[in-house]
């Protein structure tokens, strides 16, 4: 199982799919930290850039790839990790090299796991790199900032990981890379809003409100009241992986490859 | 290739009773024939006839509805470490176009627990060397063809199952694969090769299994298969009816394949010639039907009775069977 997990890391790092979501993720980081520093003026003159202060604005500027919703690029990582191999033919040859379909499909799982992980730390480090800085030229304190690390760090790590999963789910039971691809997006910007904002209390078993709820100190107090607790949010974040995997599995996955 | 070495691990592939539908069409239709190591067989049949199923079914791709088909007497499914068994080569489009080469290469050794140094190696028996990085989308048919094959053999298997690995090669492309083929069944490895180019195939098979709508029409060896086609002519005359009268008459087989065309077998042009220059018949065309491999294919596939006769078939060894 390594092995098969190792090659389908391979293949996500030898394909470009991967790195443009990887860099989206950068990009919605960095849009993340600048939403961070800036602060609507009292005066109504507009907003200005000042270094965060609160607890809650430290917390979202460690989340920042999380903050603006550069989360669910690690569902599309999942997606791309699965479907890929329908756009471009590759499954015949990962089939020849390992014919049992629940091992391939294992690893591919894991694979984007691995890679949601990764991608959380790609943006970490983008805060490091440009979010500590910033905070010391605007006179913030770096070492409050990573007080609150430890609060905030495996949330948010979890939430990456358990939403790759998720879209390697959708890519097991949407063959079609666009139609997964585009079935997130519908996901994320109309059917989550929509139910966030008639029926709170069924949105937030939905995945990204359940994700919202895994990196609890990343979302906004008014939200927390709804969301689930972190634990039963990694349970339902999990099965909204799982499910789908395995409904894919026996769907889509076991059929026949002509 | 009688000379050849036997590998320790070499191993037949038998297809036995194997059926397989999809909704209404019936692709492979109680299909049954034996690969033995250390020859090249060539699995020969007309567009549709079923040869991809069949190896998709073979190497666990599609499902068989009924019947086995088995690599050493195993699915290929339940193989340890497929790759060191058994390579294939299907479809040329395999590949991601973004990839190298190479790491194409990679990708599947590392997760068949390959060296990923072989990839070099292999990449290097195929003559893709120079072109091992670039990127897969800018490689021309041929050179894809060639990297399949360089994946086929990254585990070093003994047995090999290509479809069309002749597709996109020129022809000094098909004369190296010719050589190639040659060389991988004289290590011992069995070779299984379906194709459609017949003249290519006659020059590198030894053996050749023929299928038509899902059916086997004949197997065996090829020199076997063109030995029983009889010599035959194909005379185009407006004066069909006396001509088949005439043959009656020298009691030589005849059949009328059209109307102004007719088909008289086990005969050759120095006898017949006279005897159409005696009887004053009008030809048009007088066609020498050879016993070629693509004979003996157009005349087992057409839906025309064939001119090749059944023949017995020793226990244990293929034979020809007419449809």
């Amino acid at each position: 199982m390594i092995r098969g997990i190792r090659s389908e890391l391979f293949k996500l790092r030898t394909s470009p799919g991967p790195w443009v979501v990887a860099g989206a993720t950068l990009l919605f980081t960095a849009l993340g930290i600048v939403v961070v520093f800036l602060v609507r003026r009292g005066d109504g003159q507009g907003v200005q850039f000042i270094a965060p202060t609160s607890v809650y604005r430290l917390r979202r500027l460690i989340g920042a790839g999380f903050a603006v919703g550069g989360v669910w690029m690690a569902a599309i990582a999942g997606v791309l990790c699965v479907t890929g191999e329908y756009r471009h033919k590759v499954m015949t040859t990962s089939l020849l090299v390992e014919p049992r379909r629940w091992r391939l499909l294992t690893a591919k799982a894991s694979a984007s796991l691995i890679w949601g992980i990764g991608l959380a730390i790609v943006s970490l480090l983008l805060v490091g790199a440009m979010g500590i800085p910033l905070l010391n030229s605007q006179g913030g304190s770096v070492s409050a900032l990573l007080d609150q690390a430890g609060a905030v760090l495996p949330g948010f790590f979890a939430a990456f990981a358990l939403l790759a999963l998720f879209g390697a789910g959708l890519g097991t039971l949407i063959k079609n890379q666009i139609a997964a691809v585009v079935t997130i997006l519908a996901i994320t910007f109309i059917v989550e809003p929509v139910f966030d904002g008639i029926l709170p209390h069924v949105g937030r078993w939905l995945p990204f409100a359940a994700s919202a709820a895994v990196a609890g100190g990343l979302a906004p107090t008014d939200a927390r009241m709804y969301l689930l607790s972190w634990w039963l949010a990694a349970i339902v974040l999990t099965a909204w992986g799982l499910v789908p995997i395995l409904i894919g599995y026996f769907v889509t996955f076991k059929k026949d490859v002509t | 290739m009688d000379t050849a070495t036997r590998r320790p691990d070499a191993v037949a592939i038998e297809v036995s009773g194997l059926n397989k539908r999809f909704g209404s069409i019936q692709a492979v239709a109680d299909l049954d024939f034996t690969v033995a190591p250390g020859r090249i067989t060539g699995f020969l049949g007309p567009n549709g006839a079923g040869k991809t199923t069949t190896l998709r079914i073979l190497l666990g791709l599609v499902k068989a509805t009924s019947g086995t088909a088995t690599i050493g007497g195993h699915r290929y499914e339940d193989l340890d470490r497929p790759l060191h068994r058994v390579g294939a080569l299907l479809e040329s489009t395999s590949f991601h176009p973004a990839r190298r080469a190479r790491d194409h290469l990679r990708m599947c050794a590392i997760a068949a627990s390959i060296e990923v140094s072989r990839a070099d190696e292999v990449l290097d028996l195929v003559g893709l060397r120079d072109a091992a990085r670039r990127r897969v989308g800018g490689y021309s048919l041929g050179m894809r063809q060639r990297l399949g094959l360089a994946t086929a053999l990254l585990g070093d298997p003994s047995v090999l199952i290509l479809d069309e690995p002749a597709n996109g090669l020129d022809p000094q492309g098909i004369a190296w694969l010719r050589e190639f083929l040659r060389y991988l069944a004289g290590e011992g490895r069995t070779v299984l090769v379906s194709s459609h180019l017949l003249a290519e195939m006659s020059q590198t098979v030894d053996d050749v299994v023929i299928i038509a709508d899902g059916r086997a029409r004949a197997s065996g060896p090829l020199a076997s298969l063109t030995s029983q086609v009889r010599a035959a002519m194909r005379v185009r005359t407006p004066e069909a009816d006396r001509l088949l009268g005439v043959m009656a008459a020298a009691h030589w087989t005849s059949r009328r394949l059209a109307h102004d065309l007719v088909l008289v077998e086990s005969v050759t042009p120095d006898q017949l010639g006279p005897v159409l220059a005696r009887s004053q018949i009008v030809v048009y065309e007088l066609v020498n039907q050879s016993t070629d491999l693509e004979s003996v294919f157009l005349s087992l596939t057409a839906n025309e009775p064939p001119v090749v006769r059944p023949v017995a078939t020793a226990p244990g060894q293929p034979g020809v069977s007419s449809p």
